[in-house]
């Protein structure tokens, strides 16, 4: 029963968001399309619901976009800005191989469109086998795979471990 | 390179000429500054509740307008459009004959696991637009043939970030597909044929597909439905379409996705290895 309610959530705030309204007919059709919907889908989310409903990783998942929205955001555009505004344009791009450490694929997933989503840095391609983001770095400081961890990855998926592992 | 350049300038001045044309010239002819008298007829007539006037006859009950138009006012015209929408499917189904459910023997392994988990995230993102554009088509921008379009999105994200036989391992078939298509294109043929029912039975005059109270003929479809505007026959006909173009789609997108040795195969044609 429990292992419905965390799609059923996700399903209800996107209908009324979406729909724009809270009338009484909203949140009928609403809840109907949230259990429905949950019933078909939950088994293909969830697979550890008391994961879901932690509210102490909820809170570590807002916490950890209001790090990446503000801090991380700005660290790396900053960079970027630094080297866009420089006269000799100091890149020195590489292409790095980035051991992840996590099991949980939503950590893998929200660790790699993280970095996507910062400036200066792509993941381009994954290789779950032998746990390696492949990563187009702008200004790639090292190579070997303590450095790339460090300062690619790390701050990411130390906090998205607290929500998703 | 001199190519190119003779290219951008040509483009360049054609735009600006048409610009100085539009603009200066006004050889689109003059722009009318108030609604047309049509369009006013539309919006004073579709959403109409004042019942002390003769146009309470005219009235679709839907804010609407397009909705009221598509599905009362040109009613006929839309179901016909159903229609040559059903047999297109069923001419697809005809080419494909006897493939009934997609077997799962190989698996592809589809994009990376970034696509993989985003698109199932996405999904039942879906589920709730899709219906909630449906079920607001008599008081939105929207409506059954939308709502239809933007399920079986779900379809195509199925067959390319997964793989075209996930379908199977979902439990959805084509049969199961053409099962809930028709059971909209039932729903329209019901809403279509309740007021002659009606009107056979009740002994008054009643038209097909009526939705609302004509001068001679007093049957209605509930409005209201708990204080709600369902808007009589609109909502039922945006469901069934609903229904009807979003698993009509999905039987298009699982035949299309199929490899073309397992057809081949199938149909008994070509060597089909």
């Amino acid at each position: 029963m429990r292992k419905y309610v965390p799609v059923a959530i996700l399903i209800f705030v996107v209908y009324i968001v979406f729909s724009g309204s809270l009338s009484p007919y909203d949140i009928v059709i609403g809840s109907l399309i949230a259990i429905a919907g949950s019933i078909l889908a939950s088994k293909y989310l969830i697979k550890d619901e008391s994961k879901a409903l932690s509210i102490r990783r909820f809170f570590n998942l807002v916490s950890y976009a209001f790090y990446y929205l503000t801090v991380a955001e700005f660290k790396a555009h900053w960079t970027v800005i630094r080297i866009i505004l420089s006269k000799d344009m100091p890149v020195k791009p590489a292409i790095v191989r980035v051991p992840y450490k996590a099991s949980n694929s939503y950590t893998i997933v929200a660790s790699a469109n993280s970095i996507t989503n910062t400036p200066g840095t792509v993941v381009v391609d994954i290789e779950p086998q032998r746990s390696l983001y492949y990563v187009h770095w702008i200004y790639a400081v090292g190579l070997d795979p303590e450095t790339t961890y460090k300062e690619i990855l790390e701050p990411f998926e130390r906090r998205l471990s607290k929500v998703f592992e | 390179m001199r190519r190119s350049y003779i290219v951008l300038i040509s483009l360049i001045s054609v735009i600006f000429v048409l610009a100085y044309l539009t603009t200066y010239m006004g050889i689109l002819g003059p722009i009318s500054s108030d609604t047309r008298y049509l369009a006013k007829l539309f919006l004073a007539l579709t959403y109409n509740p004042d019942t002390s006037t003769s146009l309470r006859y005219l009235t679709a009950m839907s804010p609407e307008a397009v909705t009221a138009i598509v599905w009362d006012y040109r009613g006929i015209d839309t179901f016909y459009e159903t229609t040559v929408f059903f047999m297109a499917i069923v001419s697809a189904l005809t080419i494909y004959r006897g493939i009934t459910n997609i077997e799962s023997k190989t698996q592809g392994s589809g994009l990376s696991i970034i696509v993989r988990v985003v698109t199932k995230l996405l999904i039942p993102m879906n589920i709730a637009i899709a219906v909630s554009i449906a079920v607001h088509g008599h008081l939105t921008p929207g409506g059954g043939f939308q709502a239809g379009a933007a399920l079986a999105v779900i379809s195509v994200l199925l067959a390319v970030v997964f793989s075209g036989y996930s379908f199977g391992k979902l439990g959805m078939g084509i049969s199961k597909a053409v099962a809930l298509r028709s059971m909209g294109l039932l729903g329209i043929a019901t809403v279509t044929l309740l007021p002659l029912i009606y009107g056979i039975v009740a002994g008054v005059q009643t038209y097909l597909m009526q939705n609302y109270m004509k001068v001679d003929s007093p049957f209605t479809f509930p409005i209201y439905a708990w204080g709600q505007l369902i808007s009589g026959t609109l909502i039922w006909l945006n469901l069934a379409e609903f229904l009807a173009v979003s698993f009509g789609f999905f039987v298009i997108f699982m035949l299309l996705s199929l490899r073309e040795e397992t057809v081949k195969k199938y149909l008994g044609v070509g060597d089909g290895h």
